[in-house]
């Protein structure tokens, strides 16, 4: 009987050891930098993975110069996921670069006031929580349809001309003439969840005429989707991008490295996305003439001559007693010294290809997305972005707009999920 | 020297046991009990305040379908995956024990793929599935391969229980062949002298002696399936359409990237609770089952 027993204690005390084990799988992130012994030390959470290596060069240029020691970190997380990571453990990065949503979420109990900081007046973009200014903008981005411009010509003969083609009607019929001159399908699709919900759908939200009116009409339940203008517009440019989508048969299976490299050469012409995929296309051998154009719209509102987007990954400075006086001031340095310093400016537009988010930062060498992108925002076609969805809205939603992708739902039913989802969400203050 | 004190076995404890207790304490009791508390917080994973709400968590967990169906899509794996691990396993421990030539090569060989890590192993397979198995499918007309499993309900669960069996397949068969090993030759050349074929050897002395294999082998798969983590977010991460998030994954995902702390701890909490009950009743009818020679 004893024996019977201890067996069983056993037992139950590996499971308890391998339940311990399955709930801390989170990464640690990966570290690396400079190791300039002496001064200040600061940690920077970069979230960009495209430009990790740059960063990287970066801090260890940086240390050198001015003597603080700078280490960036990077994780494959999720970034909310990874601050919650961080925070649980009460071991906070110096500066955090985190989305929008987060600022918000973390900016009252976590981040510094920088309201004093000299580079405020040079931003149109940066975050204010409760009247201060908490996200430092590291740049501006912005969603819409890349097009492959050299591919297309060499089938129509003419210069593409993206304004030609800002009704859903012109559009289709530029794919037909593509299809017609031997490009068998020529637009890829995202199936990830977060560019079908958090960007694609997103737009939905972004161009009613009032965004948050809509989403509480969400919340509330007593918005018809299925019958709203705007979600019909764009659903009825989704469906023409499934149509002529390359992976047709079997949409949720696309890869997206593989569907950047057909748009990088050429192979499609068309793929919704954002300035940030030019990190995967450059990889490629990209053609010569691309860029990106608004979402074609059968619409006389005007968002089909827009991009959609703004600010987007904000610096933070992290407000607990675990950061000393001088490492906060050091951050604060490291923060003016990117828009205020010539290496600092350099390092952003041309050793990252970012859209400088600064008024006084110039930016000549871009890569022909962020052109674009920055050619909308100069004129002033930005539609900004909706940055309070609540934490599981790309997840849940996402995987009802691939369902739709797939074919396993209809536009009612799709409808139906989304509604459904919002109004048994608790809305998400701010 | 009286041995009976408690002093004396105390020390005798801590000699032996002492520094491993503490550990064990330390980086499994403790954080089970915090954990256990925090269920009963709406902590948001970030937040400094932990406001306490009594059992609200719980009701939020039985009211979370996708919860349920992320549980009963992880018995429903494991049950499948258990089965065949150990039918793999069991077969090739046989045929590497049967002196076949070069056996320690194939032992060695079926042993590598437990040697690669979850994530690893996901991201080869998610490429032989998508691109390895669905270019050969074109290139030979084979239908079912033509288009990839992953993109598919059933053909992703399919996929993840393929994946697991040759990764435990591996480490099973090496306990399985040490069961063979101890079965002592004597019973089988007596068995075999009274007449039996191998298959009656096999089925009437090898297995019931190594009962105790099968138990382990059991125990460490059906934990290991029920906590699927790695595998999971690498080769499929909860696609097409979250039709093939697993429990942890949700567990995870609530906790960490929806920010609902308190929720995801205490699903954990009874994800925990049915894998106990089912280790803890498998072991105790496979020690039912034991016999000795």
């Amino acid at each position: 009987m004893k024996k019977k027993f201890l067996s069983i204690a056993l037992t139950a005390a590996m499971v308890l050891s391998l339940a311990a084990c399955g709930g801390s799988s989170a990464d640690t992130g990966s570290g690396s930098g400079s190791s300039s012994g002496g001064g200040t030390a600061i940690t920077i959470f970069n979230s960009k993975s495209e430009i990790q290596d740059a960063f990287v060069e970066l801090a260890e240029e940086y240390s050198k110069e001015k003597g603080v020691n700078v280490e960036v970190y990077y994780s494959n997380d999720t970034v909310a996921a990874h601050m919650a990571t961080k925070y649980a453990a009460n071991d906070p990065y110096t500066i955090s670069m985190v989305d929008a949503k987060d600022v918000y979420s973390l900016g009252p109990e976590h981040a510094l006031d920088l309201s004093d900081q000299d580079w405020v007046k040079n931003t149109d973009y940066a975050i204010s929580v409760d009247g201060q200014v908490k996200g430092f903008p590291v740049c501006i981005e912005a969603r819409g349809v890349m097009y492959n411009a050299s591919a297309i010509e060499a089938i129509t003969g003419k210069e593409f001309n993206p304004d030609d083609y800002k009704t859903l009607d012109a559009f289709t019929a530029l794919l037909d003439e593509l299809v017609a001159g031997g490009m068998e399908a020529p637009v890829g699709i995202m199936k990830e969840d977060w560019s079908l919900a958090a960007h694609y759908f997103q737009e939905i939200y972004e161009e009613q005429d009032d965004p948050e009116a809509f989403i509480q009409s969400l919340y509330a339940g007593t918005a018809d989707l299925a019958n709203n203008q705007k979600f019909n517009d764009m659903m009825d440019t989704f469906d023409v991008l499934m149509k002529y989508n390359y992976a047709a048969g079997q949409p949720v299976a696309a890869e997206r490295e593989v569907s950047e490299q057909k748009l990088a050469e050429g192979e499609i012409a068309f793929m919704f996305g954002g300035n940030w995929d030019w990190s995967l296309i450059k990889d490629f051998e990209p053609s010569e003439k691309m860029g990106m154009m608004p979402v074609p719209q059968n619409t006389t509102d005007g968002s089909n001559e827009k991009l959609v987007g703004g600010g987007s990954k904000y610096f933070f400075i992290d407000s607990s007693s675990n950061i000393s006086a001088e490492q906060v001031q050091a951050a604060k340095d490291f923060l003016n010294w990117l828009v205020n310093d010539e290496a600092g400016n350099k390092f952003l537009t041309e050793r990252c290809a970012l859209v400088p988010a600064f008024s006084n930062i110039s930016a000549d060498a871009l890569d022909p997305l962020s052109f674009s992108v920055k050619s909308y925002a100069d004129a002033g076609k930005l539609i900004d972005n909706y940055n309070y969805d609540p934490d599981d809205h790309y997840s849940k939603v996402g995987a009802s707009m691939q369902k739709y992708l797939a074919g396993q739902i209809d536009r009612a039913g799709f409808a139906a999920e989304v509604e459904s989802y919002w109004s048994s969400t608790t809305p998400v203050e701010h | 020297m009286n041995t009976n004190t408690m002093s004396y076995k105390t020390k005798q404890f801590l000699m032996f046991a002492g520094v491993t207790t503490f550990i064990f304490c330390a980086v499994v009791i403790v954080p089970f009990i915090y954990g256990l508390y925090l269920t009963f917080t709406s902590w948001d994973g970030v937040s400094v305040s932990k406001p306490f709400v009594g059992l609200a968590n719980y009701a939020a967990t039985f009211k979370d379908g996708a919860f349920w169906q992320a549980l009963l899509r992880t018995a429903i794996y494991s049950v499948i995956s258990v089965i065949l691990v150990n039918v793999v396993a069991f077969i090739l421990a046989f045929l590497v024990t049967s002196g076949v030539k070069g056996q320690n090569f194939f032992r060695a060989g079926f042993f590598v793929p437990n040697l690669i890590g979850g994530i690893v192993l996901g991201y080869i397979w998610k490429f032989v599935f998508n691109r390895a198995f669905v270019s050969l499918g074109n290139a030979l007309s084979i239908g079912f391969l033509s288009t990839s499993w992953l993109a598919t309900t059933n053909g992703a669960m399919l996929c993840l229980i393929i994946v697991s069996v040759w990764q435990y397949a591996g480490y099973m068969m090496l306990i399985y062949v040490a069961g063979f090993m101890s079965v002592s030759n004597d019973v089988i050349e007596a068995a075999k002298i009274d007449g039996c074929t191998n298959m009656q050897t096999i089925v009437h002395i090898s297995v019931p002696l190594m009962v105790s294999s099968f138990v382990q082998c059991l125990f460490l798969t059906i934990t290991r399936c029920f906590m699927v983590y790695d595998v999971n977010l690498s080769l499929t991460n909860g696609e097409p359409f979250n039709s093939s998030v697993m429990a942890a994954m949700h567990v995870y995902n609530t906790a960490f990237t929806y920010k609902d702390y308190g929720t995801g701890q205490a699903e954990a909490l009874v994800l925990f609770i049915v894998c106990a009950i089912v280790g803890v009743l498998q072991v105790y009818i496979g020690k039912k089952a034991e016999v000795s020679a």
